[in-house]
């Protein structure tokens, strides 16, 4: 019984033994530069969570990682490795801007959904572009993403130093309306909580629900697990590729719209930082479950703001780097830690036999 | 243990808390960069050898992490210093929260219609000055009557580059009664060097021959191009040393160059950068450190040309015997000019078209 633990427990205990490992091996690392890993680690812990400021700009950090996660995370069950999630981003951010600019005036109770719709809607279409050339031509969808990813990122250039270009210094459109802005949940200083984090954990209870309570999150599921035996039980492939596709990219628009709405207000080019391909560890740590992204998203967001600490104590933040580049390999080839927790649960099991 | 650590960390705080503490936070550009991040930090290491002050740079990774790395710095340091334009609205909104600290912002630009923080000194740079010299030796050694202009995004410190390039080559028309002309472009872009590479391409084959990169890291793809056509004219392999560079060039009598921007690029492609319009960063970085350490921090804006070291002319390591001695002298002049009032450079579109060299030469 014991050496055979639970699915369930496997996919938790996975990524936490990783996290133990990857913390313990950065730690030598940081011993061999000469520095105190306890402390660094101190350091990194009040970094992310030892003030009300710490958690604020932790959050902030969380609320687009768990939504590009639940982005790329979707698709992999569904069988589609979308690494687009960053220009399907860009796109729902653009969106959303566009039409937070001319909603000045119009109540937020109808500005916020409206403004958030165009984000979803502006990744959607995005995405759909690559699932709609996978179904007809079969092209695949890691190139066909990848290239669009470009397009969004020169399109994003262009829009802020061309149509939407104002003000001085780093291109950059203007402010969105007052009412189609995410009031923050609460305000330190110069940081802020913002209320996006709720819109985010909404999305994944959702996904969640999509994927394990819904007949087409079944169908979707199945194509992922083997799309012959689907079809063979009449279910259209390229329906649940462009479907699946145009979620995903609905997921990772709305981290856009996110980022423009409770946070820059705005656009400028480079403002996602990444977030889109962050996405794809994010989703590899959270065993692409809607509910373990939520987590995986919060490990990441606080191992990041805590190395922006521990940089204070004079530990390099690419410490960071290195746990996270150790946890997501280890996760990735999951039968080593499998190996491992077995042996380590095994002896106890053993002997009762 | 937990003792112990924790009375390093206390021991740390102490120490810290009599030094004068200094901290920059760099742009998501991170030290490395050959340019504005390296170049402040050089300016606030000088201000340490100086000085004996404390100092610290914290690496920002996103645009998300500036509030977020200024504030920690700002309780932690006397003075931080902010990288480049992209940190301009979380430095105005996180330096009012802490009236105590100092800000430094280099090349950070008052906010727009408001007034700058009494705790913020932002320095900003005459870049017309710097590229004025270069138009003008552009213009005095270009064998084709044509040069070239690439800039990243038309934003105002690339346009200042341009209006005062234009201006130099004016000069050079106007004084020499010349007629030299000056193609121009855009890369819509400061990271690409592909893009930098093929507009320069272009350029060169439109009859340019020497070209003005103000486009940040696309300039690396300019400077490219600028070997890759030299090097086929000269008929010469890449490893060919500069002896044999400078040789060739006199031999064909001409040959392809490309101006680098901010730092000094000369030595990037030697033989084959004629010259870099500098932006002394560096200085900067020291001016704010030691003014808040001798307690002369002012706050407010400061706009640093030729006269206060802000900007220069490289040093030409490299390339300096390809030029006459006259011209060099010549810009010797004009830098004397500048620096003395005689001559203004046009950093906006309407001066440049009403700008015209009163300029005798007194040799």
């Amino acid at each position: 019984m014991k050496n055979k633990l639970s699915k369930n427990a496997m996919n938790i205990l996975v990524p936490v033994t990783s996290v133990i490992i990857a913390l313990f091996i950065a730690g030598i690392v940081i011993l061999l530069i000469g520095k105190n890993p306890l402390s660094a680690y101190w350091v990194m812990l009040k970094g992310a969570f030892g003030n009300k400021a710490a958690l604020a700009a932790n959050i902030s950090k969380m609320m687009s990682l768990v939504l590009t996660g639940l982005a790329v995370g979707f698709g992999f069950r569904a069988g589609i490795f979308n690494i687009g999630a960053e220009g399907q981003l860009m796109m729902g951010a653009i969106f959303s801007t566009i039409v937070g600019l001319n909603l000045g005036g119009v109540s937020p109770v109808f500005a916020i959904p409206i403004t958030m719709l165009a984000g979803i809607l502006g990744g959607a279409f995005w995405a759909s572009i690559a699932g709609y050339l996978k179904a007809t031509t079969g092209a695949h969808e890691v190139i066909t993403t990848i290239m669009l990813n470009w397009i969004a990122v020169y399109l994003t250039n262009y829009f802020v130093a061309g149509p939407l270009a104002v003000g001085q210094g780093v291109p950059k459109s203007p402010e969105i309306a007052q009412s189609a802005q995410l009031p923050p949940l609460m305000t330190v200083q110069a940081t802020t909580l913002p209320s996006g984090i709720i819109v985010s954990i909404i999305a994944a209870i959702l996904v969640y629900i999509l994927l394990e309570k819904t007949t087409t999150g079944y169908e979707l599921k199945a194509v992922g697990f083997n799309p012959y035996a689907a079809e063979a039980g009449a279910i259209s492939l390229s329906k649940n590729i462009v479907l699946t596709m145009a979620i995903s990219g609905a997921l990772a628009g709305l981290a856009g719209s996110m980022e423009v709405m409770a946070i820059h207000h705005r656009i400028f080019g480079d403002f996602s930082g990444g977030k889109g391909f962050d996405g794809i560890s994010i989703a590899l740590i959270g065993q692409n479950n809607p509910i373990g992204i939520i987590f995986a998203a919060f490990l990441i967001s606080s191992l990041r703001t805590g190395s922006n600490a521990m940089q204070f104590a004079k530990v390099p933040d690419d410490i960071v780097t290195i746990i996270q580049g150790i946890i997501i390999f280890l996760v990735a080839a999951d039968r080593i830690v499998r190996t491992f927790i077995l042996k380590f649960s095994s002896p106890k099991g053993g002997e009762s036999k | 243990m937990k003792k112990a650590v924790l009375l390093v960390l206390l021991m740390a705080l102490v120490v810290s808390s009599f030094a004068f503490k200094v901290i920059m936070v760099s742009d998501v550009g991170g030290l490395g960069d050959k340019s504005f991040n390296d170049g402040t930090w050089a300016g606030i290491l000088k201000a340490k050898d100086k000085y004996g002050i404390d100092v610290q740079v914290i690496q920002s990774k996103e645009q998300s992490d500036y509030v977020d790395n200024l504030s920690n710095a700002a309780k932690e340091a006397d003075v931080v210093v902010a990288v480049g334009f992209m940190m301009s609205n979380a430095l105005f909104d996180v330096a009012p929260q802490y009236p105590a600290t100092k800000f430094i912002g280099i090349d950070i630009a008052p906010p727009e219609g408001g007034k700058v923080p009494k705790n913020v000194q932002l320095y900003l740079f005459k870049e017309q000055e710097s590229a004025f010299f270069v138009g003008y030796l552009a213009a005095a050694m270009t064998k084709t009557g044509k040069v070239g202009f690439i800039g990243g995004i038309a934003i105002p410190p690339v346009e200042r580059f341009r209006y005062g390039y234009m201006a130099g080559v004016k000069a050079y028309n106007d004084i020499y009664g010349d007629n030299v002309e000056v193609v121009v472009g855009y890369t819509e872009s400061f990271t690409d060097a592909a893009k930098g590479k093929s507009m320069a391409l272009a350029q060169y084959a439109e009859g340019a021959d020497i070209i003005f990169a103000a486009a940040g890291a696309c300039g690396n793809g300019v400077i490219d191009a600028a070997k890759e056509k030299s090097l086929k004219l000269y008929g010469i392999d890449a490893n060919a040393d500069l002896a044999t560079v400078i040789d060739k060039y006199f031999e064909k009598g001409e040959g392809y160059f490309a101006i680098g921007v901010d730092s000094d690029q000369d030595y990037m492609a030697p033989g084959y950068v004629l010259a870099s319009a500098l932006k002394r960063v560096d200085n900067a970085s020291y001016y704010g450190v030691r003014d808040a350490y001798r307690n002369r921090f002012k706050g407010g804006l400061q706009v640093l040309g030729a006269l206060e070291d802000g900007v220069s002319l490289s040093q030409m390591k490299y390339t300096k015997g390809l030029v006459p001695a006259r011209i060099l002298a010549e810009i010797e002049y004009l830098n004397y000019a500048i620096k003395s009032g005689l001559l203004v450079v046009p950093d906006n579109e309407n001066d440049l078209n009403n700008f015209s060299a009163d300029i005798e030469f007194p040799f």
